[in-house]
C-alpha cells in the first residue's frame, strides 16, 4: 500500500463526508475574491461621493478575511479531532509523526487549493453579478463588466496561503500531541456530561434569563431621556452590551438545560421519542458548547442589526429625504430662487412655488410636555412659527397650535402631550394658544426651521399678532431678503433635469434639493447595507457550516442510542420526527435568541435611521432566518443517514 | 404452548462473489415460559442467530413465528411494531442511553405503546421492585455499577410484559456474584410471571440456570440439553462435558 494510494484514498472519503467544508471553502474563497475584485475596479471610485466605495470594500475585507480565517481554523480542529483515531491507527501500523503530517499536508494541500481555484472562478463569474447587485442597490444606470483583476488575484491566493500555513502548524502540533493511546480512547463525551444537575446551574441558568432581561429592558430606556450625555449613553451601552452578553452565555450555559430539565422533571419519567431525543440531548450538549453559541448568537445578533438598521435608512430614503427638504426645492435666499425657477422656465419645467414666511419666536411648552429633562425646569424653547395659510388645506382655528415635523426621532426625546397650553413671548406680552394637534408631516427644511423641535402652525390673525409683536433680537433673518421657497414639480420624473439645473447653479447656503439629500444617502446606506450584508452573508454561511459539523459530530456519537431505539421498536420515522424536533431547537434557539437581540437593538434606536421599522427590519430577518434554515435541513439529512446505519 | 417457531432459517453475510454462510437450517421451537440458553464456540453465529430470531436482522431463508405471527416476510414499520409489542432485549453491554434516567430508560417501551401514564407508572414502581433497583431511578447510567445498568436494562426488556425476552451474553461484562444475582432475578422473573426468556452465553454457569441449553456449531444445531429436574450442579457439569466435546470438536 503505498502512501499515495493511502492519500487518495483518504481524499475521497473525506470530500464525501466534508463535502459542505469543501463548498464552505470555495464559498468563501468565490466571496473573498469577488469582493477584493470589487475593490479594486475602476467603477468603485465612482460610487458613493463621502466615502471612497472602493476604501471601503478594501477595510471590511480586512474583517472578511478574519471572519473566513477563524471559521477555517475552527473547522479545522472539528475535523482533526475526528481523525485522531485515523493517526492513532497510522502510529499503530508504525508510521513515523512526521510521515502523518506530510500525508495529512498532502490531503489538505489538494482538497484546499482545489477549492481555491474553483473557488477563484466562481467568484470571477460571481463578481460581475455582485457588482450589477451593487449598481442596482445604489440606483446607478451602468452595465457591470466582467473584469478579471490580477490585484485581487494575487491578494487572494496570498490570504488563503497564509490560512493554510496556519492550518498546517495547528495540525502538526496536535499530531506531535497525539499518542497511539487516542486510538483507545472513546470519542464520546457524553459519559462525562451527564450527571445531576448541580444548584449553582440553576441560579446561573436563572441570572442567565435575568441578565437579558435586564439588558433589554434598559435597551428600551437608551433613548428616553433617562440617560442623558454622551457619557451617559455611552455608558448605557456598555451596560447593554455586557448584560446581554453575560446572560446569552449564562442562558446557554445553564438557562436551557435548566427550562428542559424542569419540563422533563414534570413527566415523571415518562418520555416520548420526540422528548428523548431532543430534551434530554440538548440539555446536556448546549452548555458544552456554551461559548460557541454566544459569539455566533451576538455576531449574527450585531449583523441582523446592523442589516437592518442601514436596510431601515435606505428603505426610507424618500420619507427622510421628506423630512430634511419637504419640497422638491427650497430656497431662501430671493435671487438664488430667481434664478432657478428662470432657469427652469426655459427648459419648460413645470413647477408651483410655495411662499411660506417665518418667524422665530420664544415659547414655553410647560404643561404639553410629558417629561422634562430641561435644566432647572426651564421649559422654554425657541421655534419657527409659520401661518395656516402657508399650509393648503389646513385650517388652524385661532386660539390653537399645532406642531408638525415631530417625527419618530423627535418623539423618543422629547415626548409631547396631545394637547394643552403652550405660551408664545413676545416683546409685548404673552400670547397663550392650546396645542391641537401633533404631525410628524414635516412642512419646512430640517435645517431651516425644523431644529431641536418641529415648526409651530398657528392660525393667520395670531400669525400676523405675533409678526408684529416680534422680537428683533430673535430674527436671523434681513427682513425682506429672508423668506423660505418652496419649489415643487409638476411632474416629478423631471426631478432629475431640475437638480442638474441646480447643481449648475450651486446656490449658496441655505438653498436645499430632496434630490440631492435622497441620492446621498442612497449610496452611503447602500453601500453600508451591501457590505454588512456581504459579511452578514459570510458570516451566516461559516457560522451555519460551524453549527452543522457539531451536529455531524453529535449524530455520531448518539449512534448508539439510535441503535438501541430501533431494537426497542422505534422506526426510523420515529426517530426522524425526533430528531427534527431536536433540530429546531438546537437551530431554533440561537436563531430566536439572535433575533431578540437584534430586534431590542434595532428597536431602541432605529428612529434616528428612517421612518419605517417593521417592513425592512422583517425583511431581513426573514431572509436571515431562511437561509440559516438550510443548515438545520442539512444536519437533519446527515441525521437520516445516520439512523438509516444504525441498525 | 409454542411460543416461537424458527423453520429452517439459512443467513449468508455478503455479496455474491463472496457469500459466508453463517446460520445454515436452524429449527428450534421455544414453549411459553421457558428459560432456553444458547451456547457454542465463538463465531458459530449465536449473535446472528439471536438477531434474527429477534427480528433485528433478516434471515436469507426460512421462517420464524412468534405467538403463531409470521415475521420475516414483514416491512421495517411492521417489525418495528411487532417488537415493541411482542419483544423485549437485554445486551451485553447494556445499551442503556446515557442522557435518560434509570427510570426514564426503563418506561421507553412503555411510551412507545402508549400506555396511559398511571398505568405505566404502577409497572415500574413492580418491575423495579422485584429487580432491586427502585432507588437508583433518578441516577443516570454513568453514576450506577456495571450490575445495576444490567439489572435496568433487564428491566426495561421487562417492563412492558413482551412475549419473548431476547438476552445476548447478559452476565458477559459482570462479577461472579453481580452475574448471580442477575440470573437468579431472571430465572425469579421467568418463573413468578412466566417470561419466556432466551438467552445466549458463554458461560456454563450462566446456562446452568436455563430450562434447556442448546448448542449451535457451525451455523447449525448440535444438540439440546433439558433440565428436567437436574439439580443445578449436575445440570451444569453435563453442559461443562458438553462444551468439552463441542470444544474438542470445533479447534
Ligand atoms: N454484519 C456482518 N457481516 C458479515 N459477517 C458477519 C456479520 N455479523 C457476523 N458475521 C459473521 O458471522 C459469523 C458469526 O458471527 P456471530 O456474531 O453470530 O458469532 P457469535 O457466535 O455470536 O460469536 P461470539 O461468541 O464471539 O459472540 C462470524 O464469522 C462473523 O464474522
Ligand atoms: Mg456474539
Amino acid at each position: 500500500m503505498s502512501l499515495n494510494y493511502i492519500i487518495l484514498r483518504n481524499l475521497k472519503k473525506n470530500i464525501k463526508n466534508y463535502y459542505l467544508y469543501v463548498f464552505a471553502l470555495i464559498f468563501s474563497v468565490a466571496l473573498y475574491f469577488s469582493f477584493v475584485t470589487l475593490q479594486f475596479d475602476p467603477a468603485m471610485d465612482e460610487v458613493g461621493e463621502s466615502m471612497k466605495g472602493g476604501a471601503a470594500i478594501g477595510a471590511s475585507s480586512v474583517l472578511l478575511v478574519a471572519i473566513v480565517a477563524i471559521f477555517l481554523l475552527y473547522a479545522n480542529t472539528i475535523f482533526i479531532k475526528r481523525r485522531s483515531k485515523e493517526i492513532g491507527l497510522f502510529q499503530l501500523i508504525g508510521l513515523t509523526k512526521t510521515r502523518i503530517f506530510a500525508l495529512l499536508s498532502a490531503e489538505n494541500l489538494i482538497l484546499y487549493f482545489g477549492s481555491l481555484f474553483i473557488g477563484i472562478g466562481a467568484g470571477f463569474v460571481m463578481s460581475r453579478l455582485i457588482l450589477m447587485i451593487l449598481f442596482k442597490i445604489l440606483e446607478i444606470d451602468k452595465l457591470a463588466k466582467l473584469r478579471f483583476s490580477p490585484e485581487a488575484f494575487q491578494r487572494t491566493v496570498l490570504v488563503f496561503a497564509v490560512v493554510y500555513v496556519l492550518i498546517m502548524i495547528m495540525n502538526y502540533t496536535f499530531i506531535r500531541a497525539q499518542s497511539i493511546l487516542s486510538l483507545f480512547k472513546t470519542t464520546s463525551t457524553t459519559q462525562g456530561l451527564v450527571k445531576k444537575m448541580p444548584l449553582w446551574e440553576i441560579i446561573m441558568g436563572l441570572l442567565g434569563i435575568g441578565f437579558i432581561a435586564a439588558g433589554y429592558y434598559v435597551s428600551s430606556q437608551l433613548f428616553s431621556g433617562k440617560f442623558t450625555g454622551m457619557n451617559g449613553l455611552m455608558l448605557a451601552m456598555i451596560i447593554i452590551l455586557a448584560l446581554v452578553i453575560a446572560g446569552t452565555y449564562l442562558f446557554y450555559k445553564g438557562s436551557v438545560s435548566f427550562i428542559f430539565n424542569v419540563i422533563r422533571k414534570r413527566k415523571k419519567g415518562y418520555l416520548s421519542i420526540n422528548e428523548v431525543l431532543s430534551l434530554s440531548s440538548i440539555m446536556f450538549r448546549m452548555k458544552s458548547n456554551a461559548l460557541l453559541l454566544t459569539v455566533i448568537t451576538t455576531v449574527s445578533a450585531l449583523a441582523i442589526g446592523l442589516l437592518s438598521l442601514s436596510y431601515i435608512s435606505y428603505y426610507s430614503v424618500e420619507t427622510s429625504a421628506k423630512e430634511s427638504s419637504p419640497h422638491d426645492f427650497g430656497f431662501v435666499m430671493k435671487d438664488a430662487g430667481a434664478n432657478f425657477v428662470q432657469a427652469l422656465d426655459q427648459k419648460k419645467i413645470g413647477y408651483t412655488v410655495l411662499e411660506i414666511p417665518t418667524i422665530r419666536v420664544k415659547l414655553d411648552l410647560g404643561e404639553v410636555l410629558e417629561s422634562s429633562k430641561f435644566p432647572d425646569n426651564d421649559t422654554s424653547l425657541e421655534a419657527t412659527v409659520i401661518s395656516d395659510s402657508s399650509l393648503e388645506g389646513k385650517d388652524v382655528q385661532p386660539g390653537e397650535v399645532m406642531i408638525t415635523g415631530y417625527t419618530h426621532a423627535l418623539q423618543s426625546m422629547l415626548k409631547l402631550r396631545d394637547s394643552g397650553e403652550v405660551d408664545f413671548y413676545t416683546k409685548d406680552g404673552v400670547i397663550k394658544q392650546q396645542l391641537s394637534e401633533l404631525s410628524e408631516k414635516p412642512v419646512l427644511p430640517y435645517y431651516y426651521g425644523g431644529g431641536v423641535i418641529g415648526v409651530f402652525v398657528v392660525d393667520e390673525s395670531v400669525f400676523q399678532e405675533l409678526t408684529a409683536h416680534q422680537d428683533p433680537n430673535l430674527q436671523n433673518n434681513k427682513p425682506g431678503s429672508w423668506n423660505y421657497r418652496g419649489i415643487m414639480l409638476k411632474d416629478h420624473s423631471q426631478v432629475k433635469e431640475a437638480y442638474n439645473i441646480y447643481l449648475e447653479q450651486k446656490p449658496e447656503f441655505p438653498s436645499f434639493a430632496q434630490y440631492e439629500y435622497e441620492i446621498n444617502q442612497r449610496t452611503n446606506m447602500g453601500l453600508i447595507m451591501f457590505i454588512v450584508g456581504f459579511l452578514g452573508l459570510t458570516f451566516l454561511i461559516t457560522s451555519g457550516c460551524i453549527l452543522y459539523f457539531k451536529q455531524m459530530d453529535e449524530s455520531e456519537e448518539e449512534k448508539d442510542g439510535y441503535t438501541i431505539l430501533r431494537k426497542l421498536g422505534f422506526t426510523q420515522g420515529d426517530l426522524l420526527r425526533g430528531i427534527q424536533f431536536k433540530q429546531l431547537f438546537n437551530f431554533g434557539i440561537p436563531l430566536v435568541v439572535g433575533l431578540c437581540h437584534s430586534y431590542f437593538a434595532v428597536k431602541s434606536g432605529w428612529f434616528f435611521f428612517g421612518t419605517e421599522m417593521l417592513t425592512p427590519m422583517f425583511v431581513v430577518m426573514a431572509v436571515y432566518t431562511v437561509l440559516y434554515s438550510i443548515f438545520g435541513l442539512l444536519s437533519v439529512l446527515y441525521y437520516k443517514r445516520v439512523i438509516r446505519e444504525s441498525l | 404452548m409454542v411460543i416461537m417457531q424458527a423453520n429452517k432459517i439459512y443467513k449468508t453475510y455478503g455479496n455474491k462473489f463472496n457469500k459466508q454462510e453463517v446460520l445454515k437450517g436452524i429449527d428450534l421451537q421455544v414453549n411459553k415460559g421457558e428459560f432456553v440458553g444458547i451456547m457454542g464456540p465463538s463465531g458459530s453465529g449465536k449473535t446472528t442467530l439471536l438477531n434474527v430470531l429477534s427480528s433485528i436482522d433478516r434471515v436469507s431463508k426460512g421462517t420464524i413465528e412468534i405467538e403463531g405471527k409470521e415475521f420475516t416476510g414483514m416491512k421495517e414499520k411492521q417489525l418495528a411494531e411487532f417488537r415493541k409489542h411482542h419483544l423485549g432485549f437485554i445486551f451485553q453491554d447494556y445499551n442503556l442511553l446515557d442522557t435518560l434516567t434509570v427510570k426514564e430508560n426503563i418506561m421507553l417501551p412503555l411510551s412507545i405503546t402508549g400506555m396511559s401514564k398511571k398505568e405505566a407508572h404502577q409497572k415500574f414502581d413492580q418491575v423495579s421492585g422485584e429487580l432491586g433497583i427502585h432507588e437508583l431511578k433518578d441516577k443516570y447510567p454513568a453514576e450506577i455499577s456495571g450490575g445495576q445498568k444490567q439489572r435496568t436494562s433487564a428491566a426495561r426488556a421487562f417492563v412492558h410484559d413482551p412475549s419473548i425476552i431476547f438476552a445476548d451474553e447478559p452476565t458477559g461484562a459482570l462479577d461472579s456474584k453481580s452475574a448471580s444475582d442477575l440470573l437468579n432475578k431472571l430465572a425469579a422473573m421467568n418463573s413468578k410471571r412466566q417470561a419466556t426468556i432466551v438467552m445466549v452465553t458463554h458461560d456454563a454457569v450462566a446456562a446452568s440456570y436455563c430450562s434447556r441449553v442448546v448448542f449451535i456449531r457451525d451455523g447449525q444445531i448440535y444438540t439440546q440439553l433439558n433440565k428436567g429436574d437436574e439439580s443445578r450442579q449436575s445440570f451444569f457439569n453435563d453442559i461443562i462435558s458438553t462444551q468439552g466435546v463441542l470444544g474438542g470438536v470445533t479447534q
